[in-house]
């Protein structure tokens, strides 16, 4: 792998707490040596917020595409009915 | 990643979430109507109840799956006394209770703009992502969704995409100098 994508790899380990703690260490004390290491890390740790953000919008759409299948499909009608009776 | 098949893991998901629904909504909606709460009420809680159970057994250590239906009801019972009955309560006292919990769930306007971006411009390596970093997916599995020879070139890919994503991130932080400048 080229460099820059081990050095990813090195920081997802010490974000997603993969790394043993010496490495860990050793991980921390060259952020703080490195100004552009310490923005790439933030940057990085954003990543896996996206991707978390993306992955949930993904997952609620399915649910909901779901709901309406069970309250418009013919063939639950009668689960339809049993909820509805709840709410008269 | 020409031979992306995602259909397996949308339609295994399609059906959990159908199994979960006929399962456990009654009761949930049941709970809400004796309470004096609504349909839509209801609805919401349930949902968002069900993202919970879904997000919490994708981990390994997860030991929630043998009582699927108790985490979710508790959950959504939760949920509704939290968001309605409580705020009903403090609204007279509090009108900003409400609007913060309605807070909670919103991303912020600068990071959907990106996540916007992304999921059109990026939305492969999102995929990607997103198969092993949120629904856990075991390596192997993305591999042989993602049509690579094998978890090696996953795994250089997944980095790529980390990347390129990161990338997006960095071009928007400079755009956003940029504009307050």
């Amino acid at each position: 792998m080229r460099t820059s994508l081990n050095n990813i790899a090195q920081t997802e380990a010490y974000l997603l707490k993969r790394a043993n703690p010496a490495n860990s260490l050793l991980f921390e004390a060259k952020i703080l040596l490195d100004r552009d290491l310490q923005t790439r890390v933030s940057q990085q740790q954003q990543v896996y917020t996206l991707v978390q953000q993306y992955g949930r919008k993904q997952v609620k759409a399915e649910i909901e595409a779901v709901h309406q299948q069970l309250f418009n499909q013919p063939e639950h009608l009668s689960f339809r009915q049993k909820i509805a009776r709840l709410f008269k | 990643m020409d031979a992306v098949n995602l259909e397996e893991p949308v339609a295994e998901r399609q059906q959990l979430f159908i199994t979960l629904y006929q399962k456990v909504f009654p009761a949930v909606a049941r709970y809400v109507s004796k309470c004096g709460g609504s349909f839509d009420e209801a609805k919401d809680v349930f949902q968002d109840a069900l993202l919970s159970y879904y997000e919490k057994s994708r981990s390994a250590d997860a030991d929630i799956k043998s009582s699927e239906g108790a985490y979710i009801y508790g959950t959504a019972r939760y949920l509704w006394i939290k968001r309605y009955k409580e705020a009903q309560q403090t609204t007279q006292l509090d009108d900003s209770a409400t609007a913060d919990l309605a807070m909670e769930t919103t991303i912020p306007l600068s990071e959907d703009k990106l996540l916007h971006f992304l999921e059109t411009a990026g939305k492969r390596c999102m995929e990607l992502l997103r198969s092993f970093y949120y629904d856990q997916l075991p390596m192997t599995k993305v591999a042989q969704l993602f049509g690579f020879s094998g978890v090696r070139s996953a795994t250089v890919q997944k980095y790529k995409c980390i990347e390129k994503v990161r990338e997006s991130v960095k071009q928007k932080a400079l755009t956003y100098e940029d504009f307050l400048e």
